[in-house]
């Protein structure tokens, strides 16, 4: 069966005055039907424009150099104005960081509701899709305007209107991001719940590992435009093979235990101007080996997963013997 | 509660925050009514001569005095606020809406279109009005039309910039966004969630768009390129009072006072407005 989506050293880059920034630098991805797969990395590192790529939602300044992205093998890029507008309304539900940005302010959220399931859609269908969102009450959250909800309320609205038809896919960029911490959870759920209802599949686009371990049953993990490490969740958070997820795992707070030092990534993540011909991770990598910094490392299938690292083996293999490498 | 209730308790909110607002407030819509219904009221008539001796000053029979032609000066000039409104708001709601149309989809469709609206209004903008008036007024005549022509003209880049510069700010906006994906066309886009997040911007432009129409056609008029006589704007009259300042200043102070007035209020107006939307989007939007 094909994949839902399929991005082919997919390369694009935003045009500056004076320059052009390479935001996908031959990015490989695949999400299958039915599946929830969340693409971690720092900010910068591409996963906003991947994501944005699945409905070709791109800038104006973005262009794309190479390589395509097919929803369902088709290609976006190739796709006319009407088969894009389509696939955009009948395919794809987005849900976008600040809840309140995403809703608009002038207008009741019954009204937002209606015409996020098209048509002259019944009171009662509106009440069921945010009752379905775990909205209690849902009459008089109708009545109101975006200003009037509590963050988390009108995130589980926006919830709603994005799977109102039904969605083949739903992209969620850092969906709980501006939540407070003690609903995250649960919105999670509920989008989680909801995917599973209409069997839809789920991209979270996210920087935090801890939610996304327990909420996706797959990451992709993303450094300067490339994805360096596709695997299970629990597989990749318990034994990454890239050293940038594990640098990641390793500075994360929110899964350490008491008494456990953060470990920080020195350096910066690159901005990449042109097709990197070595490692771009190698500068701040603690593993590296000459051969990083003069060889582009191609995205292969290493054991149980996808990695775009030369020595993906040996930093697996350290975690079945459980010692550190020695430094040399 | 009702909306007498509602009336009463906006109006003793705004005197309570901004006493010069509501000074303002009442200022306009005397005016408005004044120019609506003044014809009407047993002052006088506005283009019967030698009703009275010529320029007489300031009395209970003729509370403005009267002009060279003996006529009473007082309907003239209500007659005058009559015609500097209605000409000046005419145009701008006339380029209001142009101007809307096209800063929407110059900030949302960009590219081509923006670039050529957008370089237009700025063209327009380093334009002085009263360059298009005289040359709108050479081409077409000098006259009532011709005065609203000019006025919209010099009123559109106005709209223009501040609705473009608006629409870009909302066009990366989430719900735009999901909108798009909902497959919603940019004509619909635009209608249904851009408008009315303009709208606010919108007002406060249009109370500032009104002053300034009133400036350009109070000095059309005083120029001779607007409102001909025996018809009479707040401009004609200023022009017309102004050759008899030394001995009859009564008719130069009293049109020019109402004038000032007049932009005055409107101004107050708009920044009362202002200061009701702005704190309002800025906690709604975040």
């Amino acid at each position: 069966m094909n994949a839902l989506v399929e991005a082919r050293n997919l390369t694009i880059a935003y045009d500056a005055p004076g320059r052009s920034v390479l935001a996908l630098d031959g990015a490989e991805l695949k999400v299958e039907a039915k599946e929830s797969l969340a693409i971690v990395g720092e900010s910068g590192s591409g996963k906003s424009t991947l994501g944005m790529a699945i409905g070709r939602l791109l800038p104006l300044e973005a262009r794309r150099l190479n390589g395509d992205l097919l929803f369902e093998g088709r290609s976006v890029f190739d796709a006319s104005d009407e088969e894009l507008r389509l696939l955009r309304r009948e395919k794809l539900g987005f849900i976008f960081q600040n809840p309140m940005t995403a809703l608009d302010p002038t207008m009741r959220v019954g009204r937002q509701v209606a015409l996020a399931l098209g048509g002259r859609p019944k009171i009662h269908e509106i009440t069921v899709l945010l009752e379905r969102a775990e909205l209690s009450d849902p009459e008089r959250i109708m009545r109101h305007f975006p200003h009037q909800l509590s963050g988390g309320m009108a995130q589980r609205v926006a919830i709603a209107m994005a799977i109102a038809r039904e969605p083949r896919l739903l992209i969620a960029d850092e969906p709980t991001a501006s939540l407070d911490s003690s609903i995250r959870d649960r919105v999670m759920a509920t989008l989680t719940r909801l995917r599973r209802e209409t069997s839809s599949s789920l991209v979270i686009l996210s920087h935090d590992l801890h939610m996304v371990g327990r909420h996706a049953d797959r990451i992709a993990v993303m450094y300067a435009g490339r994805v360096v490490e596709t695997g299970t969740s629990d597989r990749v958070l318990r034994f990454p093979a890239h050293p940038y997820t594990r640098a990641l795992i390793t500075a994360a707070a929110s899964g350490a235990s008491r008494g456990v030092r953060l470990e920080p990534i020195p350096g910066a993540p690159p901005v990449v101007t042109a097709r990197a011909e070595s490692c771009a991770f190698a500068p701040r990598c603690l593993a590296r080996q000459s051969l990083c910094s003069e060889r582009r490392p191609e995205t292969r299938r290493v054991v149980d997963r996808i990695v775009a690292c030369h020595f993906a083996e040996r930093t697996l293999a350290q975690h079945q013997v459980g010692i550190e490498e020695p430094s040399g | 509660m009702n909306a007498r209730e509602d009336v009463n308790n906006a109006w003793a909110m705004l005197w309570r925050r901004d006493r010069l607002s509501a000074i303002g407030l009442v200022l306009l819509a005397s005016l408005i009514l004044l120019g609506l219904f003044g014809p009407y009221l047993p002052l006088g008539d506005a283009t019967k001569i030698a009703v009275g001796p010529r320029l007489t000053p300031p009395s209970w029979r003729f509370p403005f005095g009267t002009d060279e032609l003996g006529r009473s000066f007082l309907p003239r000039v209500i007659l005058g606020i009559r015609a500097t409104f209605f000409l000046s708001a005419s145009a701008v709601l006339i380029t209001s809406c142009l101007g809307t149309v096209l800063g929407m989809t110059a900030g949302y469709l960009r590219g081509a279109a923006d670039q050529v609206i957008a370089r237009g209004a700025d063209v327009l903008f380093a334009f002085p009005a009263l360059l298009i008036g005289l040359l709108i007024a050479a081409v077409f005549g000098p006259g009532k039309s011709s005065a609203i022509v000019v006025i919209a003209v010099a009123a559109l880049p106005l709209f223009v910039r501040v609705i473009r510069s608006v629409t870009l700010g909302l066009a990366g906006r989430g719900f735009i966004v999901a909108a798009e994906v909902a497959g919603a066309s940019p004509m619909r886009i635009m209608r249904v969630h851009i408008l009315p997040n303009v709208a606010g911007a919108l007002v406060v432009q249009l109370t500032y768009a009104l002053s300034v129409g009133m400036i350009i056609e109070s000095a059309l008029s005083f120029l001779g390129l607007g409102v001909q006589p025996p018809d009479a704007s707040l401009g004609s009259l200023l022009r017309q009072g102004s050759a008899y300042l030394t001995f009859a200043p009564w008719l130069a102070l009293s049109s020019g006072l109402v004038l000032s007035g007049a932009i005055m209020s409107v101004n107050l107006v708009g920044d009362a407005i202002r200061d009701v939307l702005e704190p309002l989007k800025g906690r709604s939007l975040t």
